[in-house]
């Protein structure tokens, strides 16, 4: 498999990707919301990628942390979206988005908790299920925990051993959150169940006030962000990695820029590591 | 539930404060931190709005706009997963709490209607086309169109004119909204009452278009057939052209 890395697929770069003249991603990843249920003009651009690109799709209106019930009209149209373009990987974040049967569109924190903890991994279960598939859970940013009674390592991982599912690491939500609530990234990153990890996340953020950065997708990945990714593949499977960019969109050149860092990176860790295990053999 | 009322009421709080802002005892929290919270979660819901209501965004006077909007989001529970549709409550919302005697906005429902619609056809979900034969000839048919269309009534021209405009306009007027096919793109045409029969009845497509005929000139009281055709003919080989008549029924 050569190693190539993803991108978060946008409308705004659509044509980019058809013609593929500067951008070369590995795959696509889109939110099922965002385009399932859909036809017309968009429909049939995503016809054409599917054909070109493969596809992952991440998830943002499951709210697997809600205290409500799960909206099962909605994880069966993602199913069917799932199926209808063979997509392999369904991420989805772990936080909520709805309480008390009101959307809004966006990663609340999980408060940290026992009962939390028992309550979204028999929700990712049912979400299983349902799906016939694991699915795969993503660590998000946070600027203010609520109700926390553990740290958030602890909860990643009681929750993913608990319902056996997969793990998505976002580095640069490791990062944003080490730096907005003072912990350690590589402790941090240590403490999660790395064997658990499917699918890897990448991105930047910017820096609002002296303490405290927003998860903006909108900059850059900075160096530090590269150094603790290049940490962490030293201490996972060899797995998909993603470039999320969803504001402040630069010129194609310097996204494809970011990208061939990524792959790099990802060759040079990677293809090391294979090359020492074939010889272990 | 495995999940304790305690952290529910924790959870339940915190999307409370989102959607109005308030404040709220949430355990545990950075109370420096959690209007951010506040902040992007109003941003996404304000920002979809402008979006897909452009023109009702610009007309209508900033202050009562944002007051439309924090008052939706404060009070109505956003239903749809899938945040392209959540205007479409915005719509029903805006109409249940009268907001055009409310704000002084008489066209406000229709433009909000008229502006959702586009949206709403322009995504909406690939209907089947008709088989149809373009050689026939077309009186003794039935006509065949494009499905992904829909027929409206509003009572002001927000088609037409700029909003402040059409609220001094008060009717009946219909419009004809379709997808085209190879494009995507909507389009809408103003229809008169008569024309709005005919393409009623052609949608149906239960009449051949002479029968149609038989049925308008009884109704509007026409004595010129000949007029009528012409009229008839060359606006469905306009609507032809525009993607909207496809030819006759198999
Ligand atoms: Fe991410």
């Amino acid at each position: 498999m050569s190693i190539k890395a993803g991108i978060g697929f946008r409308k705004d770069f659509a044509e980019e990707f058809l013609s593929g003249s500067v951008l070369k991603p590995g795959f696509l990843e889109l939110a099922p919301e965002n385009w399932m249920k859909i036809g017309g003009y968009w429909k049939k651009q995503l016809n054409q990628l599917a054909e070109m690109y493969p596809i992952t799709a991440h998830g943002l209106s499951l709210s697997i942390g809600s205290p409500d019930e799960l909206d099962m009209d909605f994880l069966k149209n993602v199913k069917h979206f799932l199926e209808e373009y063979n997509i392999e990987i369904y991420s989805e974040h772990l936080s909520f988005s709805k309480c008390d049967n009101a959307h809004l569109y966006d990663l609340l924190p999980i408060p940290f908790r026992e009962d939390a903890v028992k309550h979204v991994s028999q929700r990712i279960k049912q979400v299983q299920d349902y799906l016939g598939r694991q699915i795969t859970i993503e660590n998000v940013s946070y600027y203010t925990p609520v109700a926390a009674e553990m740290d958030e390592a602890t909860f990643i991982t009681n929750v993913v051993k608990e319902a056996d599912c997969k793990l998505l690491l976002d580095v640069n939500n490791v990062f944003v959150n080490a730096f907005n609530h003072n912990y350690d990234a590589k402790t941090f990153i240590e403490n999660l169940p790395l064997d658990h990890v499917e699918y890897i996340h990448m991105a930047g953020h910017t820096k609002v006030s002296p303490s405290l950065i927003i998860d903006t997708h909108g900059e850059a990945i900075i160096d530090p962000v590269y150094e603790l990714f290049e940490w962490t593949l030293e201490r996972v499977n060899q797995v998909p990695v993603l470039l999320e960019r969803d504001f402040n969109i630069p010129e194609m050149e310097e996204m494809q820029n970011e990208l061939n860092n990524l792959e790099a990176i990802m060759t040079k860790k990677w293809e090391a590591k294979n090359v020492i295990e074939n010889r272990n053999i | 539930m495995l999940l304790k009322t305690e952290t529910y009421n924790q959870q339940s709080n915190f999307v409370q404060y989102c959607r109005d802002g308030k404040e709220v005892a949430i355990l545990g929290t950075n109370p420096e931190r959690l209007p951010h919270y506040r902040r992007l979660v109003f941003n996404i819901i304000k920002d979809t709005l402008e979006t897909t209501f452009p023109i009702s965004f610009k007309y209508i006077d900033t202050e009562i706009w944002d007051e439309m909007v924090y008052n939706y989001f404060s009070s109505h529970k956003c239903n749809d997963p899938q945040v392209w549709r959540m205007p479409k409550e915005f719509v029903d919302f805006c109409k249940a709490e009268n907001y055009t005697t409310k704000f002084n906005l008489p066209f406000l429902n229709d433009l909000l209607y008229f502006e959702w619609l586009e949206v709403e056809l322009y995504m909406m979900e690939d209907d089947t086309y008709p088989q149809v034969n373009s050689t026939k000839d077309w009186l003794k048919e039935k006509i065949a169109v494009n499905p992904e269309h829909k027929i409206i009534k509003l009572e002001y021209p927000v088609h037409l004119e700029k909003p402040f405009e059409a609220a001094n306009k008060k009717g009946d007027y219909f419009l004809l909204l379709f997808r085209e096919k190879e494009t995507g793109k909507v389009q809408f045409i103003n229809l008169s009452v008569l024309f709005t029969f005919l393409i009623e009845n052609i949608v149906l497509a239960e009449k051949t278009l002479e029968e149609i005929f038989n049925d308008i000139l009884y109704i509007f009281g026409i004595n010129d057939l000949e007029m009528l055709r012409s009229e008839v003919f060359k606006f469905l080989e306009d609507l032809k052209t525009r993607g909207f008549v496809l030819g006759v029924h198999c």
